[in-house]
């Protein structure tokens, strides 16, 4: 046990941020040739995120037996877990690192053999298969002692954990966010805070230790702090030519789905911010060309072809300046109050827009599409999550109708590239392009 | 006699008013307490009654997609409103189109059933979300909900239960082909739970009185016996459901013997907590696992047929585990996928003969 926290605590202060800087060191030297491409340099905060989620992942490795461990969905409350020092896992972000990498396929292929449906969700393929074959971008994900599930993203982390819980034999916790059609009713509130108790008392016998309710509050302020930070890092792309692009945020949303709630992620995305407001005041925008239309990006991204889709775009001056997935997690922990982290956190988690109705989710588009002033809006429409998508066929009809801006439903999979049929997408986005001419 | 002139029938003969509900479980009891007549919509079955279908992407599944153009081409026009019980992620956001993007007028309601229902939490919030649902009925309903008409329709509802079971368990001396076995079960669906208690009565009475028209038992799980040609063919091959875990059928009596209460309010949780464990609601694996194995044993089933629709999150999540569950006690198991046709494919006939003829093999192992 000690041994195990020595490496742990070595690799997350010591061994990880050298070898993070020898990486850096490395690159600096390569003389690569540059890609074309039409994109701006890339930020320099970059690197720094690179490291920091090189750090974690290397940490991670040595994590079990050291310090307790939870994997959680990326809606989870994390904040009580963060104060009790579980070391947190997220298994949709390490899922999406699969699917950069491009090698969902033969994950999927794996547990596709016990019987899971291919018309699962490519998340949940992606990391069942990662256990069963071993394989893994990152090296090897900790043993949770702990699974923490929350519903208000969709109902499949709940069949996905529950797979989990069988497979590790180690408690679930499950807030179950009841869906708000409307405003939500003081009874489903109350629900979401019981909940909450009720996963404190699990998360403290797993971890052994009480939880210290200041301590509680503090990281409750870090994690709401972490989330204005996010948005305004987002609300710079309000600016034109736009600092950075959609496609940028996807990748920099990291620190604050897997490190909400720690100085070190608000310390990040501080210095991010101030590179996007020089770049701002200096007039760069993300783009190396004209930004000549704005685009909002609907939905998930598609992890395996996301360069494929915004160079197509960004060649022609298309830039993506506004997400909606992105902007989940600037108001994740945005309405969480210090004072009362039970009540407002169940709030705050509970009113997230895949949590809501297509009204508000209609409201959001309309929104965004206005402050950042997008002229097109992209929704994929993913085959992987059917929450997201459900309904874009009307929030596609009644965005071209009530704002007057282009629209295209790019038929995709967030995941899982078989379903990515990359000429007709091509040929769509190009027929879409040509539209605002 | 079919469900509109039905329908028609009750709002003229009763001045009942009715309610259209989505699958899966939902608190029968309240509407029948305030006179509520109560038609679910499974799909319908069959080619989407309009376009609307289109207005929500192909691989989401045909219930949903059949629902929501069924809802936009008048065919639950008969109806004051429409419930739609927290199935999965699909009727949930599917509740939120009809009136705010389709046009449907009348009043939508949810019933948000709380996952993982053993908690202290869950239970808590299933009491305040029946009372909340029975205060937005009461609205449809056009009267106050009486607490000892609750309790009157919780007692018709287990008398119910009580036959469907009975007519379940007993379904090897019972003189009727599966077909028409469903169909008197599935007419539950939008039948006055009086007129349907009596068909149960009667059909109760013929027990031991004979034999289905085939002999090999079979266990059959998924999410609703559509299309219903599938009972005829399996009974064509040689086979009959001997044991039930459909979500529209046997996944929704509840048999076990519950605590008596004077608190109808409490009855009524204890009721939806007592029902068959189901992966819409999130049961645990291990207790629907053993569930499903108790009823392959006590029927003596020689095959599993998992039968469920396409795209249907939480029943493929469990195919797995049943799988595993049946392999380990050398039970054959079918896999069926159907997206609510007409008609089953010729591919889906080959398959369940071919099946029924392995089983129905030397001590029916693989």
């Amino acid at each position: 046990m000690i041994l195990r926290r020595v490496q742990y605590e070595a690799a997350a202060h010591a061994v990880g941020p050298f070898l993070a800087a020898l990486e850096d060191w490395r690159q600096r030297r390569r003389k690569r040739p540059a890609r074309e491409s039409p994109f701006a340099p890339p930020l320099e905060s970059l690197r720094a995120l690179k490291d920091m989620m090189m750090v974690h992942y290397l940490s991670g490795r040595y994590a079990d037996g050291a310090v307790p461990v939870a994997w959680v969905t990326s809606g989870f409350p994390v904040e009580m877990l963060r104060t009790l020092g579980y070391h947190t896992v997220y298994p949709e972000n390490h899922a999406a690192i699969c699917g950069v990498q491009r090698i969902v396929p033969a994950l999927s292929d794996a547990v596709e053999a016990q019987g899971y449906s291919r018309d699962l969700c490519s998340y949940v393929r992606s990391d069942l298969g990662s256990l069963d074959t071993g394989k893994s971008p990152v090296g090897r994900l900790p043993r949770p002692d702990l699974l923490a599930c929350c519903t208000n993203i969709c109902q499949t982390v709940l069949y996905w954990y529950r797979d989990l819980a069988r497979r590790f034999d180690v408690p679930l916790v499950l807030v179950d966010t009841p869906f708000i059609y409307g405003e939500p009713a003081p009874h489903q509130t109350r629900y979401v805070v019981d909940q909450l108790e009720e996963a404190i008392v699990i998360a403290e016998r797993v971890a052994k230790r009480p939880l210290d309710r200041e301590a509680f509050s503090e990281t409750v302020r870090l994690s709401r702090e972490g989330s204005d930070l996010w948005g305004q890092c987002l609300d710079t792309a309000r600016s034109r030519p736009a600092p950075w692009t959609g496609v940028d945020g996807f990748f920099h949303l990291g620190p604050v789905v897997a490190l909400r709630g720690t100085e070190a992620c608000n310390a990040y995305y501080r210095t991010l911010l101030d590179e996007l407001k020089d770049r701002v005041a200096r007039g760069i925008g993300g783009l190396k060309g004209e930004e000549r239309h704005r685009l909002l990006w609907d939905n998930l991204p598609v992890w395996y072809a996301t360069r494929e889709i915004t160079t197509l775009l960004g060649s022609q001056g298309f830039n993506f300046v506004c997400t909606t997935y992105t902007n989940a997690w600037a108001e994740a922990s945005s309405l969480i109050d210090p004072a009362d982290p039970m009540t407002s956190g169940a709030r705050s988690y509970s009113q997230i827009m895949l949590n809501r109705d297509l009204p508000n989710k209609l409201r959001l588009l309309e929104r965004l599409s206005r402050e950042f002033g997008a002229d097109g809006a992209v929704l994929h429409s993913d085959r992987s999550c059917k929450p997201y998508s459900i309904g874009q066929v009307d929030l596609k009809d009644r965005l071209a109708r009530d704002l007057g801006i282009k629209t295209l439903l790019l038929e995709a999979d967030h995941n899982d590239p078989r379903s990515w049929a990359s000429e007709l997408s091509a040929n769509r986005i190009g027929a879409f392009m040509e539209s605002f001419s | 006699m079919t469900r509109e002139p039905y329908i028609r029938r009750q709002r003229e003969e009763h001045g009942r008013r009715s309610v259209a509900v989505l699958p899966v479980h939902y608190p029968k009891e309240l509407l029948t307490a305030l006179d509520l007549l109560a038609v679910e919509v499974w799909g319908p079955p069959g080619a989407p009654r309009s376009d609307a279908a289109g207005r929500i992407q192909a691989y989401v599944c045909s219930v949903v997609r059949n629902a929501l153009a069924f809802l936009a081409s008048g065919g639950a026009d008969a109806v004051d409103a429409a419930l739609f019980p927290h199935t999965c992620d699909s009727i949930q956001q599917l509740a939120t189109l009809p009136s705010d993007f389709v046009g449907w007028k009348k009043p939508t309601l949810p019933f948000l059933h709380p996952k993982y229902p053993g908690r202290p939490s869950a239970r808590r919030f299933l009491a305040e979300e029946l009372r909340a649902l029975a205060t937005r009925l009461e609205e449809v309903a056009g009267r106050k909900l009486e607490p000892a008409r609750l309790a009157a329709a919780i007692a018709l509802h287990d008398e119910i239960d009580l036959h469907r079971a009975a007519l379940l368990d007993g379904r090897a001396t019972l003189p009727l082909d599966d077909r028409a076995l469903y169909a008197l079960l599935r007419r539950g669906e939008w039948l006055w739970p009086g007129d349907h208690l009596a068909e149960l009565r009667e059909a109760r009475a013929k027990l031991g009185t004979g034999r289905p028209p085939a002999s090999i038992p079979v266990l059959v799980t998924g999410y609703v016996p559509e299309p219903s040609a599938l009972l005829e063919i399996l009974n064509g091959a040689g086979a009959f459901v001997a044991a039930d875990d459909y979500a529209a059928v046997g996944r929704r009596v509840v048999r076990d013997d519950r605590p008596p209460t004077a608190d109808p309010w409490q009855a009524l949780a204890d009721r939806q907590l007592a029902a068959p464990p189901c992966p819409t609601r999130a049961a645990d694996q291990g207790p629907r696992m053993r569930h499903l194995a108790g009823l392959a044993e006590r029927s003596g089933a020689r095959g599993v047929v998992v039968h469920v629709v396409k795209f249907c999150e939480p029943e493929l999540f469990d195919v797995p585990a049943i799988r595993r569950t049946f392999e380990a006690r050398r039970l054959p198991v079918l896999y069926l996928e159907g997206e609510l046709e007409a008609q089953l494919s010729g591919q889906a006939v080959t398959r369940i003969e071919a099946f029924v003829e392995m089983i129905s093999g030397a001590g029916g192992a693989a």
